[in-house]
């Protein structure tokens, strides 16, 4: 693209963002003189400019915003929100324009007769007594009668060209200048076509020619300025001043630079001196009928030479004092403080430049790094002082060239005034938006990354968050609704808050929705803080708004925002307390190149974990105050009363099964304490080293799919090492995550249904014969379909080779045989070491039903028999088949008569074990007891507290937590259920224990395997309970 | 080597020739075009990276560039190197990215006749038609010329390997 245009579209670009921010500020105050003539001052420069690179269509609209704003500011026009909305459209078209010019280098086709009209309608409309002369044509004085409109800026009518060559004092003289400049041509004057540069619009070497005539007559006379000028001849002089305005007019900025360095002779021409030079040029220029516009324009461009005026003046001063004497100690005192102010230099870098700069930087940190780790090893090198100077110039280099890279938050907050004053208009709300810390610098490409997320978080914040000025009003706040943003650094992090005043997240409002999506049970909800359930913002597909706006809640949601600002490395996290109001936390690396990275390790490899994420360290062993627990098979750790979830390194890369991080000895573990969004869990790593800074590389393509790497690095010594996703490894764990974050309220959950429904999850297989028999689901571990090739005979008994060891094979029905070849069905029950494989025929199906026991059975292996699926199905005994498969683990065999008392006598059982609480419930259900389960003491107190009351309490001895002694213990103290029979379950069978068991308060106590004991005791008990009443 | 088939194709006979770094991997020699081969390196410190495919052997530090290494036997196919061995790299690079492929050894450069070239035999095995653009007839030996665009164009077949 022609640079021309690339520069003209990049600052028309930055033009319009800072005008869309100063009309809302304008609207709000309308009298601020300042910010209307900023206003003026930029669409001005934007019509400027597209006049002179031929964008006619670009041009028309601005001239015509122009043209309001040119009332607004001498105060013909009120400045109202109408009109301010039309001038926003213009620019919105303006944006549109220079979007298609800047795809196709061209002026995109459209209309814009519709907006100019309203414009037009605006600015002459509400100001038809004054019939408008236009404020761009000179004076007031002169209309274009041919073309019977107004004249736009920069065009010069054909009466004012012969105005200039009648009018000006002597052209004849300024031909006659010693000056090389070429022969005037019709064309370029007559250049009444809006088109062309400054030079053509101001009328070509004619008018330049006569306004230096007067510039160099007047300055001669001059009562300030005369003494710098009357050394040279007026015809020097006028040569000099017309090169500069040729050079200046025609953008050669060189050469301007370079005849503005020669126009003075003498010494002490300071800022107040140019611009009194500048007036008379103006002057000049004025009486050269040029457009009052392109005069400002042209005086505005003699800014470029200013330095270099003024500096050539100094550097005469300073050479040639001694020499000349000239310089009178007057003029040299008059000039000498303003001149010491130095006019900020820039200069514009690509931005793939600095890209390239930043990542040799970061190379040459890596290298720094490297050569530090090899002399640390060397003592009194003479490299160590040659070095020290090399880190530190290293460091200074780093800091600077990532300096270049920050620029303030406000550059990616300016749209936001705009937005929100659109969002005012449009939904009829009042708001205020108030920014902090817009100077707070940050990367650019963490800029650019973060601009939508925070552009569609105020948009939430307005749409959703601040309420009707009438809502507000009803709940006693004020009309107007606050958005606050607020940037600060803290700790080589950005914090950019997003605060509201509005209604907040409402927490009872979110629940229907999260049922709806799924996306958590009404039980789960129950048991979840407000500050949990608000959370669910932050899933997928989830927008709050009532009904949808074409502001916010089109499907995209606070989800995405999420997940943009963790693809940076970044954290949001929210507050929101109903009816106050909502903050919104996002905290940002400074920069993505370079970050602190933890350095790890797993099994002899190590991995960088970034800094960010990291929250703290803790050292865990068996035999210190940190431990590894288990629920289930997920491993937690009990850190400051809470539970903390974790995951193994090692098991993540596959290093190591479960089974073989459980099987070590002397585990001594460092847990690194991880945060993603909401979620916090604990990396389980082998060893922690310290932290470096590293530079983040991305991976291979190869490697993108492994979503557990964000990068990798070289180390100071050299080696490559895998940076690790903490956000890829919470989702990777996210179910097993999922779950013991749940687990309480899960139980909770189960207890609730146990107390409402008996809806089990049911498999149903058949075998020996046709009639289906059940198992609860619950019970089964896994399904495998195991090669019969693979099945072994040990010691009378089919064996199978299963996940390392042997697994002994029953059949479910003494009638089946295994098949000849192919692969067999197999249930696989597990509980603690025990894995047994159940033979079956087919496995048919899963069925959720209500089941109910109908039949007791006196059949081996057979609970009973319950409808299910609309047939008769035996429930199968899963302590049977175990007892079969392991002898010592059912200790009784024969069966006894129970007597079983009358129906709905209500049991409770406490146990943490699955497994024993799916397998006693079918087993006291079937002896005609009522059975409500729950896996904690915890949550059996919970149950007493409710107020519901049971017949009889069956508990577990050893649970974590709260143990059964310490159960019966509370209960006997409790005064609702203190006279509660209560039966003890434990393996610990020996006489101590049950001597203890009895202190607590049980009234029995049984091993735990045996059922039919257990049956006896409980009619037992009840009769003695009977009795006793 | 859009013109070598072409060449091939019409049976044109051309007098051209191309320079190729021979390697050797599991005692089968191959060609590499010379100038797609960057650097040679002896054997180098390799980090592994869990859960990559297997035939990514690591990555490795090339004077601060990080380069991705393939492991060309498990690639190919073929038996894995002998214990005490220890593997040489050719760097070559695909879409802008390094990657170091792990030989046995490097062999020479060769200026090889156009004439001598010839499309790969239908009998060939897929894995090695994959990867291979064609084979020139030494004397006394035969050169698979490796592709190492579609050796390394992983999102293509990469889960097919």
């Amino acid at each position: 693209m022609d640079d021309l245009l690339n520069e003209f579209l990049t600052e028309t670009g930055e033009s319009i963002d800072v005008v869309d921010v100063e009309l809302v500020k304008l609207e709000q105050d309308p009298n601020n003189k300042e910010v209307l003539d900023n206003i003026f001052r930029l669409v001005h420069t934007i019509k400027g400019t597209c006049g002179f690179l031929g964008l006619p269509r670009l041009e028309s609209v601005a001239h015509s915003a122009e043209n309001v704003l040119g009332k607004f500011r001498d105060g013909d026009l009120q400045v109202t929100e109408d009109s301010v909305t039309v001038i926003l459209e213009s620019l919105d078209r303006i944006k549109e324009i220079l979007a298609g010019l800047e795809a196709t280098e061209e002026e995109p086709e459209g209309d814009d007769t519709d907006l100019i009209g309203r414009l037009d309608a605006i600015a002459e409309g509400k100001d038809e007594v004054s019939a408008a002369p236009e404020p761009d044509v000179v004076e007031g004085e002169i209309i274009e009668p041919v073309l019977g409109r107004s004249l736009k800026a920069g065009e010069v009518s054909l009466e004012e060209l012969e105005a200039v060559f009648n009018a000006a004092p002597g052209p004849e003289e300024a031909e006659a200048a010693p000056d090389p400049s070429p022969e005037p041509e019709a064309s370029e004057i007559s250049g009444s076509d809006s088109g062309g540069s400054l030079y053509d619009r101001i009328g070509g070497d004619d008018t330049l020619a006569v306004a230096s005539h007067l510039i160099a007559s007047r300055l001669g006379n001059h009562s300030d300025l005369g003494k710098f000028f009357d050394g040279t001849e007026v015809d020097l002089r006028k040569g000099k001043f017309l090169g500069l305005m040729l050079a200046i007019f025609k953008d050669d900025l060189d050469a301007a630079d370079a005849v503005g360095r020669q126009l003075l002779t003498v010494t002490g021409f300071g800022e107040a001196h140019f611009d009194k030079l500048l007036e008379v040029i103006k002057a000049a220029l004025t009486e050269c009928q040029v457009s009052a516009d392109t005069v400002d324009e042209a005086v505005m461009s003699f800014e470029l030479v200013r330095e270099a005026v003024i500096t050539a003046s100094k550097v005469l001063a300073e050479s040639k004092p001694n020499q000349k004497g000239k310089a009178s100690g007057g003029t040299a005192s008059d000039s000498g403080p303003k001149e010491k102010r130095k006019v900020a230099q820039s200069i514009r870098v690509s931005v793939d430049l600095l890209e390239d700069l930043m990542n040799m930087v970061s190379e040459l940190v890596l290298t720094r790094n490297q050569l530090l780790q090899i002399t640390r090893g060397i003592d009194n090198s003479e490299l160590a002082v040659p070095l020290q100077r090399l880190s530190q110039c290293t460091t200074e280099l780093q800091e600077n060239v990532m300096k270049t890279r920050m620029q303030p938050i406000g550059n990616a907050w300016a749209k936001l005034p705009r937005i929100v004053r659109d969002l005012t208009v449009e939904l009829d709300k009042k708001i205020e938006l108030e920014m902090v810390g817009a100077d707070t610098e940050l990367d650019r490409q963490v800029l650019e990354l973060i601009k939508d997320p925070l552009t569609h978080m105020v948009r939430n914040s307005a749409d959703h968050g601040v309420e009707t000025p009438a809502e507000r009003i009803a709940v006693g706040k004020r009309e107007v609704g606050t958005i606050v943003l607020n940037a600060y650094h803290e700790g080589g992090h950005i914090i950019i808050e997003i605060k509201d005043d509005g209604r907040g997240i409402s927490p009872s409002k979110l629940a229907p929705k999260i049922i709806e999506k799924g996306l958590a049970t009404e039980g789960e909800l129950a048991g979840m803080t407000d500050a949990q359930i608000q959370k669910f913002i932050f899933h997928a597909g989830f927008s709050t708004a009532e009904k949808i706006t074409s502001v916010s809640g089109r499907g995209v949601g606070m989800d995405v925002v999420r997940s943009n600002i963790e693809k940076i490395g970044g954290t949001i996290d929210m507050v929101s307390i109903e009816g106050k109001g909502s903050t919104f936390q996002i905290k940002i690396p400074l920069t993505l190149a370079i970050v602190a990275g933890l350095i790890v390790k797993a099994q002899d490899e190590r991995y960088a974990i970034p800094q960010i994420s990291v929250l703290e360290l803790v050292r865990a062993s068996d035999n210190s105050e940190h431990k590894i627990e288990q629920i289930k098979d997920s491993p937690v750790l009990r850190l400051r009363n809470r539970l903390l979830p974790l995951v193994y390194l090692n098991e993540i890369l596959g290093f190591m099964s479960r089974e073989e991080i459980d099987a070590r000895e002397d585990a001594d573990d460092f847990i690194v304490v991880a945060q993603v969004g909401p979620f916090t869990f604990g990396i389980v790593v082998d060893q922690v080293f310290d932290t470096e800074e590293i530079v983040v590389k991305p991976v291979a393509p190869i490697l993108k799919d492994i979503g557990v790497y964000s990068g990798n690095t070289i180390l100071g010594d050299g080696s490559v090492i895998m940076i690790l996703d903490p956000n890829g490894i919470a989702s990777l764990v996210n179910a097993g995550l999922g779950d013991s974050e749940q687990s309480e309220e899960a139980e909770e959950e189960q207890s609730r249904k146990s107390l409402s429904d008996d809806i089990e999850s049911m498999l149903v297989f058949t075998a020996g014969d046709d009639n289906p028999k059940a198992v609860p689901l619950a019970l089964v571990a896994r399904l495998e379909e195991i090669d019969i090739s693979e099945i072994e005979v040990s010691d009378g008994r089919n064996m199978v080779q299963y996940r390392g060891s042997l697994m002994p094979l029953i059949m479910a029905d003494p009638r089946m045989k295994l098949q000849e070849s192919g692969r067999q069905p197999v249930l696989v029950f597990t509980d603690r070491e025990f894995t047994m494989g159940l033979a079956v025929d087919e496995i048919r199906d899963i069925v959720e039903d209500e089941v109910h026991i109908k039949l007791a059975s006196a059949k081996d292996g057979v609970v009973g028999s319950a409808v299910i699926n609309e047939k008769a199905t035996e429930i199968i005994d899963v302590t049977y088949y175990l007892g079969l498969a392991f002898p010592d683990w059912l200790k009784s065999g024969d069966t006894t008569e129970n007597s079983a008392p009358s129906d709905g006598t209500q049991l409770l059982l406490v146990d943490d074990s699955d497994f024993f609480r799916n397998m006693l419930r079918p087993v006291l259900t079937v002896a005609g007891y009522d059975v409500v389960t729950v896996s904690s003491a915890a949550a059996a107190l919970a149950l007493m507290e409710d107020g519901h009351s049971f017949d009889m309490i069956i508990s577990d001895i050893e649970m974590p937590d709260m143990n059964g002694i310490e159960f019966a213990k509370a209960v006997r103290a409790s005064d609702k259920w203190a006279t509660m029979p209560m039966v003890a379950l434990s393996s610990l069978a020996s006489e101590r224990d049950i001597d203890r068991g009895h202190e607590a308060g049980f009234n029995d106590y049984i091993a735990k395997f045996d059922k039919e004991t257990l049956l006896r005791s409980l009619s037992q008990q009840f009769k003695i309970k009977g009795d006793a009443a | 080597m859009n013109d070598l088939v072409v060449r091939n194709d019409l049976s044109v006979v051309s007098t051209g020739s191309q320079d190729f770094v021979t390697i050797v991997v599991a005692g089968q020699m191959l060609g590499i075009p010379v100038l797609a081969v960057h650097d040679v390196l002896n054997a180098q410190n390799i980090t592994s990276i869990p859960l990559a495919p297997d035939w990514v052997s690591g990555v490795l530090n090339l004077r601060g560039r990080i380069v991705t290494a393939i492991n060309l036997r498990r690639r190919l196919d073929l038996p894995p190197i002998e214990d005490g061995k220890k593997s040489m790299s050719v760097v070559v690079e695909y879409n802008e990215e390094p990657y170091s492929l792990q030989i046995d050894s490097v062999g020479e450069v060769l200026s090889l006749d156009d004439q001598l070239f010839e499309r790969n035999p239908v009998t060939l095995d897929q894995r090695w038609r994959d990867v291979s653009r064609g084979i020139y007839r030494l004397e006394g030996e035969l050169l698979p010329i490796l592709d190492v665009n579609r050796l390394l164009a992983f999102e293509n077949n990469g889960k097919a390997a």
